[in-house]
């Protein structure tokens, strides 16, 4: 909540502020209500791991901020916050169902293969600091593409939406970008 | 990726933007606009049913309620891209639309020859002129609702077909003299439904979440 010294005493106040470019005003307004939504997400995604929950409060964070002018002054912001985080508390929803649609579970194999070309492709890259790393080093548009797709698992249609390029460019970058990450993990290998 | 990056990030970032003005005025804004267009194509196309015969007061009751469904339907997408607004206006125009279908179906149907409706392939220019002189105006009204809260795409799409539809059908009613309601009620009414069911299905594809991409790890 903002400080009662200041101006801006309420969350309206701030938003207010924002939509007229004051960016520390915008600043204060979420990191207060980051804590508030991150609560709202451990309450409803009770079984949700912290990484999840993260991605959940920055879903929001990123929500607020592409509808921001969508908050009239005039009306309290509680209701028009407290929509968009249910809003996309069920999109998220919708994203978890069909991500554990398409999972296979399987029992845990008792079995260890020696052989290099036995084990799936993220055993064979490496470890995970060495394949961020060659993640960051891609250009702008692979490293996107494989964030969406590989990292927070979008489908390539939700993807598209979200970077605003076609399905046909991600799904080319994606390709170039794993080309890329293969060749950079080997010769990190050698 | 940690969040106080993120909010950093967007703070600092951050560029002005105005609020949206409320609902109402933008679709007050939007139906303006498109009443014009309606009502120019209509001129275009003839504009002679309701006058051939004097003023027929059933005919302008059912145009006037559908002139309010297509108002209160606009009002109503407008409304559904705007976070914790009560639905009041989606419920209005619900009742509009219905109210609107009811004087259609109340009006000389009784006497009406079912048989005719089936055969009236003359309709088949109103199915354009909703259709095709629509789209010019469905696609305006999107652009506007998209820069608003994607919130439930199937409900502004629907509510923006079914006020699309409804003013389009004014146009056509007034443009070509229809033999009876019944007429009107299935082949305008099939049409405005299936546009309406049709845009909630692909609401989705319409309206949805264009976020800023998260800032990448240090």
């Amino acid at each position: 909540m903002a400080t009662s010294d200041s101006p801006l005493d309420t969350l309206g106040d701030l938003m207010r502020a924002a939509q007229q470019g004051d960016g520390a005003a915008y600043a204060r307004l979420l990191r207060t209500i980051t804590p508030r939504i991150r609560q709202v997400v451990r309450r409803q995604r009770g079984f949700a791991g912290a990484a999840e929950v993260e991605d959940l409060v920055q879903d929001v964070l990123l929500s607020v901020h592409s509808v921001r002018s969508t908050y009239d002054p005039s009306r309290p912001f509680e209701p028009w916050l407290t929509a968009i985080v249910r809003n996309r508390l069920v999109d998220g929803a919708r994203r978890y169902g069909r991500i554990a649609r398409r999972e296979v579970q399987v029992d845990e194999l008792d079995v260890t293969f020696s052989g290099l070309e036995a084990k799936d492709e993220s055993a064979r890259l490496g470890d995970a600091a060495a394949v961020r790393e060659a993640v960051q080093a891609l250009p702008e548009q692979q490293r996107e593409a494989i964030e969406l797709l590989k990292l927070r698992e979008l489908s390539l249609k939700e993807a598209a939406q979200v970077s605003g390029r076609s399905i046909g460019a991600l799904k080319v970058a994606t390709h170039r970008a794993m080309a890329t990450l293969r060749i950079t993990l080997a010769k990190r290998r050698e | 990726m940690n969040t106080d990056d993120l909010v950093q990030k967007l703070a600092h970032e951050l560029e002005a933007a105005a609020p949206l003005r409320r609902p109402a005025a933008r679709a007050g804004t939007w139906f303006a606009g498109a009443t014009l267009y309606v009502a120019a194509l209509a001129i275009g196309m003839g504009f002679v049913n309701g006058y051939s015969d004097g003023f027929d007061v059933a005919f302008w009751a059912v145009q006037a309620a559908a002139f309010v469904t297509s108002l209160l339907a606009s009002a109503a997408a407008f409304a559904s891209v705007v976070p914790g607004l009560p639905s009041r206006l989606r419920a209005l125009a619900v009742a509009a639309a219905a109210l609107w279908l009811a004087t259609l179906a109340a009006t000389p149907t009784a006497e009406a020859d079912w048989s005719a409706v089936a055969s009236a392939a003359h309709e088949w220019w109103c199915v354009g002129f909703i259709v095709a002189g629509g789209a010019p105006l469905l696609a305006v009204l999107t652009r506007m609702l998209r820069r608003g809260a994607p919130l439930n795409p199937a409900t502004t799409a629907a509510f923006a077909a079914l006020s699309v539809a409804a003013l389009a059908n004014v146009g056509a009613c007034i443009s070509l003299p229809h033999a009876n309601n019944a007429i009107t009620l299935v082949w305008h009414g099939g049409v405005i439904i299936a546009a309406t069911m049709g845009a909630a299905a692909f609401g989705r594809l319409l309206f949805f979440w264009r976020l800023a991409p998260k800032p990448r790890k240090a």
